[in-house]
This record gives structure tokens, sequence and C-alpha cells, in this order.
């Protein structure tokens, strides 16, 4: 009941800002209505009175909440300000075909994750429980959706001539789209699930499995369906997430997708639009967060009516995972070799030609504005990687301390990962002006979300465990409980997930310069620089390797670091417990 | 490490509990619906393009629902399903379409015969009640369409094919006014519901017969056209935002007709299949004349001076665009010869000499909807710092930025201005942007000397009179350095290379005609 209070409560706080949204933006609907409606005519007072009075928007934002609920009661959805059509059919067929480009989607994204996770199941069968690097899931990451798209356009339709480069008329469409949108979902997703895997192969259980000879495939199955309950929430998000956030893809391909849709009603503050398509997503993300939840929950009790969980951290020393070293060191030397190689350049000299091709003279080429890129990417290195690293940081404290109300924080994280983004840059800039740090607040609203859910999730596992559930009857308060116990199981795992985010919280970053928040241009951000060059990638793949290759190394480096990180803290925690208990360690088995 | 005495784990043979067996089959099954195709928005796979249709690909997406009274107008006239009552030629002298003839009776009061022998596409007959009703709901509709902006029209029927149109006060342009798409002449029953509706309403040679949303329209031939029947048997139009996908549209035979390519693309593209069409657009640098640093007219110059527009069109436009000359391009074919008038070279002979500016801070701001502008802001960054200035830039989307740069907020402020928007005649553009009752004056200017010369513009008929007063006006704003023109856009047309007929227009107005064939 909490969850479903926690769901009503966080969609209805989303619906109303959505409903406030020109007050909060402080942007007058009737401007920006007008200017979708012609783009180039002069905003005189006469038009703008001419607009309001048609949209009623005099009656202020309760009036206009309460008249929208008056007709959803009677199932009308309204009708758009900039259209004056009505907005059900719109909306509806949207949401079909985002449903449909997410079912693709997820089809590519499972097949990346599995095959990603294949080689850390091979080896938490085997008895080698190391974590690696996660080069490949985190390099995949990195790949923005756009950069994706463009290279698989250029692939598929104009180089192969297999599919069409746009438009949504039949399956051979969507594999394009589904490609550009699946491939970076499933390095997020196959990181997640490696991580998880040797997580669980570390647990003691699976030693003794191990070491009781149980079969290959039985120990596999049984270390997937322990990682399980933790995952399924994320793959909720991801779901809900390809289904409304797709904008980029759907905007390359030309598809008539929800993405799209919201969009341009959060810009042209098309309320009737806005207000329908969200309460659409949100129902979807609804519906999709209750199957999580019984999915999860089902899993949970196969493992804890009778034989409980045994997840107790395990106390051998993780896998010194060279692999993971290896990674690290060699990122680091790069990193340095280009920072150090580009700081003493000029960054935003327009000197040299045109997507000057990469030579002696310019290791990296130039950008379309004739600019060193080693330069840009060297420059860029620090506010980039500070900024993102801050974010990350911040979102990783809200999502674990939000993540310790596992039923109270649903509705809140699902609310936040269906918001678009452009909703929730508008709001920012409405509330604390077009300022720097007001792209960090906003990327922030939205990034702590997935973090909290996977917090939530395995702190609803470890309550769930006899060592933790017993706390109690030992004279272990909850807060004791949390803090020693909980916690340090907790924090590792969502640090690594926070690791495998850091390339998108950079590029969330940079995609919100239009609303002119964020470093100003020409400031190299590793953002701006990618966004900048995607336009020439045909003509100068330099102009988008260079900012996507320091993005990727990146990506690279931040899991590779937290992979290494210091394992569960419970080593360290245990002995806290009362001396009493010492001699009976089952209590963590 | 011990063994665990009791050894408790999840037991993989045990089926999986009621709960998460109903949620896998909940998102099997709708995973399943997902993958159905009923899923997609058209159920026809592309075609081969032996059925005589024409396959366009655009820019911009319909924003209202394809009503005549807005954007959505200049999609109506290029896919000629709706017509007009006039209609320009390529020097801008309208010429007979839907009237066949008119007359000026009075000094705010024309008379247009209206042509006999048209039916809209849903059968009924065009007559001066049809003309009178779709007038009256453009001079009604709210906000008012852009073209009869500060214009108080009417509209009456004479006779069954006779309308008399009039204005408050004088307008001697409202036949080049009435040639605009906005006011295009649809059936009565489009007008029937909340929002016009263009589907089976025009008169054009080819009839809207669906549009689906914000993806596509379909458009049939119209055997019952009045003029000679469109050679091709219809046209496929999808809406393609990205540029990237439009150019990859043309190389792959997808689209025979591509609407505006980006220049970076171009280069990747064959040559015979880009056609370059001067734009009445000029691209101009507005600077602040009301404060900061460019109140001073010397300082103004210096910004001037500073300017390498060679170097702006080769860098960032690779060549394909014309360095301005003045505020009016190549579009308008009269403006160069009258540059070359005594009265032109002296005004501008008073320009201020460039003061010596060392370290003055400007803010430099544009906008990202025109992918070329922010790489024009980091160009002019580079030629201003070089003269001495220290700039700042702001660069965000249009709707962003506008209303702070009609504020005044910026310093200077980068424009890609359409000259000649609605009735092929630039006197509106130089009103709104450099009177000083203007309303997109991001220059803050007011002099008497260029209202002035506006007005006298203004109240000229149309013809060689009016085109020097233009000009007079185009050399009082230049005199006093208001602003700098930077240069002039070409807009880039994709035609494969079956395209015969394909039309090249630089007011956006027309593409595809009943001449137009693709094979």
């Amino acid at each position: 009941m909490p969850v479903a209070a926690s769901r009503a409560g966080a969609a209805l706080a989303l619906l109303v800002v959505v409903g406030c949204l020109p007050w909060l933006a402080r942007r007058d609907p009737a401007y920006t209505v007008l200017r979708s409606r012609y783009a180039e005519r002069e905003a005189t007072p006469e038009a703008l009175a001419a607009v309001r009075a048609e949209l009623g928007l005099d009656d202020g934002p309760l009036g206009a909440l309460r008249t929208w609920l008056g007709e959803l009661a009677h199932g009308d959805l309204g009708t758009s300000w900039v259209s004056g059509a009505a907005v059900g059919p719109s909306v509806w067929s949207a949401t079909l075909t985002s449903l449909s480009l997410m079912g693709f989607a997820l089809v590519v994204a499972a097949v990346v994750a599995l095959a990603l996770a294949l080689p850390a199941l091979r080896g938490a069968v085997a008895g080698r429980g190391r974590r690696g690097g996660g080069a490949a899931a985190a390099a995949l990451t990195a790949v923005p959706e756009f950069v994706a798209g463009l290279v698989l356009l250029l692939l598929g339709a104009v180089w192969l001539r297999w599919l069409p480069p746009y438009g949504w008329e039949g399956p051979s469409s969507a594999v394009l789209p589904a490609l550009a949108l699946g491939l970076p979902a499933g390095g997020l997703l196959g990181g997640l699930v490696a991580s998880a895997i040797v997580d669980a192969a570390a647990e003691p259980w699976a030693t003794t499995w191990r070491l009781a000879g149980a079969r290959r495939r039985t120990l596999a199955v049984a270390l997937l369906r322990r990682s399980a309950p933790a995952l399924v929430g994320q793959v909720a998000l991801v779901v809900v997430g390809l289904t409304g956030g797709a904008v980029a893809v759907e905007q390359i391909f030309a598809v008539p997708g929800l993405g799209r849709l919201m969009l341009g009603a959060a810009a042209a503050q098309d309320l009737p639009t806005l207000r329908s398509s969200m309460l659409v997503l949100l129902v979807v993300a609804g519906a999709i967060g209750l199957l999580a939840q019984l999915l999860r929950r089902g899993l949970l009790a196969g493992a804890t009516r009778g034989a409980a969980l045994s997840a107790a951290p395990p106390e051998a020393s993780r896998g010194r995972a060279p692999a993971a070293r290896a990674a690290l060191v060699l990122g680091l030397l790069a990193l340095a070799a280009v920072i150090v190689g580009g700081l003493g350049r000029d960054p935003y000299a327009a000197v040299h030609g045109r997507l000057a091709p990469p030579s002696g003279a310019l290791p990296f080429g130039a950008d379309a504005s004739g600019r060193d890129l080693l330069a840009r990417v060297a420059h860029g290195a620090l506010s980039t990687v500070g900024t993102g690293l801050a974010v990350t940081a911040l979102a990783l404290v809200v999502g674990v301390a939000a993540g310790c109300l596992p039923r109270a924080v649903v509705g809140p994280v699902e609310a936040a990962n269906a918001a678009p983004p452009v909703l929730v840059g508008l709001v920012a800039v409405g509330l604390a002006g077009p300022s720097t740090s007001t792209a960090a607040m906003a990327v922030l609203l939205v990034a702590w979300a997935p973090l909290a859910a996977h917090a939530a999730a395995l702190v609803e596992e470890l309550r769930a465990q006899p060592h933790v559930a017993m706390l109690p009857a030992l004279g272990v308060g909850r807060g004791g409980a949390l803090v020693r116990h909980v916690l340090p199981a907790v924090v590792p795992a969502v640090g690594r997930h926070a690791a495998l985010r850091l390339p998108g919280v950079v590029l969330a970053l940079a995609a919100l310069g239009f609303l002119g928040v964020g470093s100003p241009p020409p400031s190299p951000e590793w953002g701006r620089v990618l966004a900048e060059g995607a336009p020439y990638l045909e003509r100068a793949p330099w102009a988008v390797l260079a900012p996507a290759g320091a993005l990727m190394l990146l990506a690279v480096l931040a899991t590779a670091a937290a992979a290494l990180a210091p394992g569960p803290w419970t080593t360290k925690a245990r002995p806290l417990l009362r001396p009493g208990l010492r001699g009976r360690g089952q209590v963590r088995a | 490490m011990k063994p665990p005495t009791e050894p408790r784990r999840p037991d993989p043979r045990r089926p999986l509990p009621r709960s998460a067996r109903v949620a896998t089959a909940g998102v099997a099954a709708a995973l399943g619906c997902s993958l159905l195709a009923g899923c997609f928005a058209g159920s026809d796979e592309p075609t081969a393009r032996s059925d005589g249709r024409i396959s366009v690909a655009m820019l911009l997406p319909p924003r209202s629902g394809l009503s005549p009274l807005s954007d959505d107008a200049f999609k109506l006239s290029r896919w000629s399903t709706a017509e007009t009552l006039v209609r320009l030629d390529a020097e801008g002298t309208p010429g007979p379409f839907l009237a066949t003839s008119w007359e000026r009776t009075a000094p705010t009061a024309w008379r247009f015969e209206i042509r006999p022998g048209v039916t809209f596409h849903d059968g009924s007959e065009l007559d001066a009640t049809a003309v009178v009703g779709a007038l009256t709901e453009a001079a009604g509709a709210s906000p008012l369409p852009r073209v009869l902006d500060g214009v108080e029209l009417s509209a009456r029927a004479v006779d069954d094919d006779t309308v008399e149109v009039a204005t408050a006060t004088p307008d001697p342009l409202l036949p080049q006014r009435l040639s605009s798409p906005q006011l295009a002449v649809l059936a009565p029953g489009a007008y029937d519901g909340e929002a016009v509706d263009p589907v089976g309403t025009g008169t054009g040679p080819f009839e809207l017969t669906s549009v689906d949303g914000t993806s596509g329209a379909t458009l049939d031939r119209y055997a019952d056209y009045w003029g000679t029947p469109a050679k091709a048997s219809g046209i496929d139009v999808s809406f393609v935002p990205d540029g990237t996908a439009r150019a990859a549209a043309l190389r792959t035979g997808r689209a025979d007709v591509v609407e505006a390519v980006p220049v970076g693309q171009a280069a990747t593209l064959d040559d015979d299949l880009v056609v370059e069409v001067p734009m009445p657009r000029t691209n101009t640098l507005y600077l602040n004349n009301a404060k900061g640093p460019f109140r001073d007219p010397a300082v103004r110059a210096a910004a001037r001076a500073a300017i390498d527009r060679a170097r702006l069109v080769d860098q960032v436009y690779e060549g394909r665009a014309d360095e301005a000359a003045g505020l009016l391009g190549p579009a308008l074919p009269w403006a160069a010869a009258l540059r070359e008038d005594d009265a032109y070279t002296a005004a501008l002979a008073q320009r201020s000499r460039p003061a010596r500016v060392d370290g003055v801070r400007i803010t430099l701001a544009t906008f990202t909807d025109r992918s070329e502008l922010p790489e024009v802001a980091v160009q002019l960054q580079q030629q201003l710092e070089a003269a001495g200035f220290v700039v700042e830039q702001d660069v965000r989307e249009y709707q962003f930025i506008e209303s702070d740069a009609l504020a005044g907020a910026f310093d200077a402020f980068i424009l890609s201005r359409a000259t000649v928007l609605d009735s092929g005649d630039p006197v509106a553009y130089l009103q709104s942007d450099f009177g000083c009752e203007g309303s997109f004056n991001i220059a803050q200017v007011c002099r008497p000397a260029i209202d002035r010369a506006i007005t006298a513009a203004a109240a000229a008929e149309a013809g060689p009179e009016r085109q020097r007063l233009v000009m007079a006006a185009e050399a009082a704003v230049l005199a006093g350095d208001t602003v700098v023109p930077l240069l002039h856009e070409r807009v880039l047309q994709g035609e494969g290379t079956g395209v015969e007929g394909a039309l090249r227009d630089p007011r956006e107005r027309e593409l595809i005609d009943a001449d137009t064939v693709a094979r």
C-alpha cells in the first residue's frame, strides 16, 4: 500500500508541475504557442493577447489544472494549444509507436547485455569470480544515442543500402533506431548484470555448490536468478526511458514517437499535449514498475521463504581484478598523455583549415571552425570530468539516501525517470535562472533516480536476510543496522553503477546547452565538442572520434576505478557485532 | 572460508512463484504486442519509383495540423494543393491565379475577378462567396496571420464572380499580400471545424488525401484541375528533421526532392544532386545602439571594419552563400544596381571612422536553430577579438533567446532574417527591424532619418520608385552602422537524377507543381 501511495503521490506531483510549467518556467505560453505557429511572426502585444484569450490562460495554474481534471474525468484529453486538434489521437499513436520501438530496442539490449555478461558468468561458474574492467560495457554506455544513430544511418542505409534511412513504415524501418537505442542500453544493463553476478558468485553458497560439484548449468541459472532481484527494477527504468526518452533517435530516423511529441510540447508549452503524454507515460511507468515489483517479489520470496538469501557479503577479498587494474593504468596514462599534449595548445583559435584531417601538427585534426581538437579535448577535460564527477557523486549520495526508504521512493523514482529532461531543464531554469550550475541541478534531478532504485532493491533484499532481520532481536536499532550492516553492502554496488552512468551525466549536461545553461560556448566541454562534430561524422570522422574517444576513456576509467574500490565494507564492520555472536559466524551465512 | 553449517540458497529447480510467473507473462505479452507490425504508421513499404509519384523529404513537420493560418501554409503551397488569388513571378510582380484580373477602384478598395470553372477537391465550386468566406476567416483569425499584421482587411462579394477587398488605410501592396499562402482559398467546408482542414478542400493540381500526424502526408493528382492536369500521379511527403537523414534519402533514392540540405552535408553529395537557390535572407550582426559600447557610432564602425565576410562565406558556408553588400541580397535582383546610385554612396560616405578599441567587452549572442549560426559566432568572435574586442558568447535555441534579444540584453546578436517574408516586399522588414516603433527592433535603434526614409518607401506604389525609396532607407540604416550585414544565405535543394521541373523558389512557396516529374 505505501508503494501505491508513493506512486500516486509522485505522479500527481509531476502532473501538477507540468500544469504549472508556464508559471514555474516563467515563460509566457502565449509567446511560445505563437512562436510554434508562426516562426517569424513578430510577437506583438495584440497577437499575444489574442493567443492568451484563445487558450484561457487567465485562470492561473490552479484553474487550468481544475479544468483539465474535469475534462479528464469525462475521458476528454482536450485539444492541443498549438494545432487546435484533439490531443487523444496524436498521443495514442505516438505511444503505440514508442512502445513498439521500445520492444525492438529491448530485444537488442537484451542480446547485448547477455553477450557482455557472459564472460562474467563463465568466470563465476568456474570459480574465478573476479571483477573485470567491464571495459566493453563501459565503452558502449559512453556512445551517445545521436552518434550511434548517425553511424547506423550511414552504415545501414547509405553504404549497405539494406534499410530505409528514415520513416516508420514497417519492421525494416525499426531496425536502425532499435539498434541505436539498444546498444547503449544493452551496455548499461550488461555492466550491471556482470557486476551483480560477480557479487553473487562471491557469496558462500556459490562456493559450497561448486565444491559440492553442482552442474555448471545449474550453478549458472542459480547465479542469474540470485542477481535478478536487484536488476529487474533497473530493466523497468530502462524500458520506460526507451519509451519516452528516445528523442535523439526519433529525431534522426523521423520516428513519430512520444519523445519527440513531448519535447515539442514542452518547448512550446502546449500543456494539453504535454499533460496527456506525461499521464500516458506515467501509466506505462507504473504498469512496468508494478510488473517488475511482482517479478522481484516472486524472486525474493522464492529465496526468502524457507531458505533465506545468503547474501551476506563475502569475507574473502575480491579477486585482484588484474584487468581492471590494467585498464585503470592504461586509461590514466592515455588521458594524461592527451592532457599533457594538449594543454599547451590553443583550444579557441579558429586558424586551421575547416575539418582539417589529423596530421603531425594536428594529431586529432581540426573541427568545423578550424580549431585544434587535441587542444579542445585536453582543455575540456578538467571541467567535463570535474562537473560530471561532482554531479554523479551527488546523485550517488542522494540515491543511496533515498534508497533507504525502499517503498516510499518508488513513486518519485518512476516520476523522475519518466519526466522528459527538457521539462526538468525548463523548470530548473525557471527556478534558478540560466546559470552554470543550473544544468548540473537539472541533471541531478534526474540522475539520482536509477541509483535510488538500485539502492532500494538492495536494501530491501538485505533486510530480508536473517543476519539483518535478526538484528532487532539482538538489540541493534534500525539506524545501527542500516549504518553497520546494510549501507556497507549497498554503497559499493551502487557506486559501481554510478560509475557506469558517468558518461550519461556528461552528455546530459551538454545536451541542456540549448536552454543557455551550463558553461557557454565556445568552452570545450566534451559533450559540446561531440555535438559540434556529429553533423560531420562522414566527412570528418575525427571530429567525432576525438571527443567520443575521450568520453569512452572516461567511462572505462570510472568503471575500472569503481571495480578496484574497496569491496563491501562488511568485513570491517563485522567485529562490531556483539562479541557473543562472533563465535557463531553462521549469522551471516 | 568456512562452509556454512546450514546451506541456505535459492533452489533453481523450484518453479517461480505465481506472482513472478504472472509478471513474466505480462512482460512477454507487452513485448509481443509491441512487435506487431500493426503499430506502424503507414502500412505501405516505400514503393519503387515506377508509379509516377514524387517522393519529397521536408524539413519541418507540420505544427498546426496543416492549417493555412500558420507557417504550415507554405507546405500547402509547396505541394500545389492550396492556391491563392494572386501569384508572384520571379521578379515579385503579381500575376493572375485564382483571380483572372483586378483593378483598384478606390484608394482602399480593389476588385478581383474570380476565375470561372474552378472546383475544389471536394467537388464544390469556386465562387465569390467562397473567396469572401476564406478571406474573412483569415482576417478574423486569432492571432492574425503574419501577412495581415497592421492591415484591416475586409471582403465582400459584388456578384457571383467579383470580390471587393477593402483595407482600412490605402495599401499599395494588396495584390502582393493576397499571394501569401496564408491567404489561400479553401472550400467552405474546410472552415467548419475548430481548426481549418486542408484535406480535400484545395483547388490545386494535387489533392491532399491524408495527413499522418508529424510523419508524412499523401497527395494524389486532381483530375478536374482547372489548368493542365499534373504530370505526376501524386506526392508522398515525409517530414525528416535530421539533415544527415535527408541527405541520405537523396543518396539512396528514398526521396526525389529534398528540402534544405545542410551545408555540411552537401560535400558528401554529387554536385548534380544539389541546387543552390539564393534566399531573401540576410545574416546580419545586430548591434545594440541604445546601451553598452555600441552606443558609440565609432565603436560600431570598428565592428564593421573588423569583419571579414569572405572568410565567413568560405569557412562556414563552404562558398555556398553570398557576401552581403547591404541588407537586401541577390534574391531581390533590382537591389544591387541601385547601390550605385549617387545618393546611396553619399549616404554611406558619412559613416563614422572606426574607433581604436582595446579590451572593449561585448556579449555576442545567437541561436542554434540554424546550424551554421553557432559556427558564424565562433568566426566572428575570432575576428572581433583580433580587432581588440573581448567577446563573451551566449548561444541558445531561438525561442529561449528571442525575448532577451528583443529586450536589448546583448551587445551584438547574429540573426538570420527573412527580408521579404509574405508580400515579396521588404518594407515590412525595414519597419519592424529599424523603425522606432518596430516590433523586432533588436538593434534598439530610433533615428528620425531612418523613420522618414521607411515611411516614404511604405507610401510609394509598387515599381521602380518604391525600389529606389527602399534602397534609400537601406542607406539610412547603414549610414549609422546600425547593423552589419554579413552574408546572404542560399538554400540547398536536393533533386534526384530523374527529377524534372521541380521549382526553385527563393520565397519557399513553391516546390512541386503540375509540370514536375520524377522518373
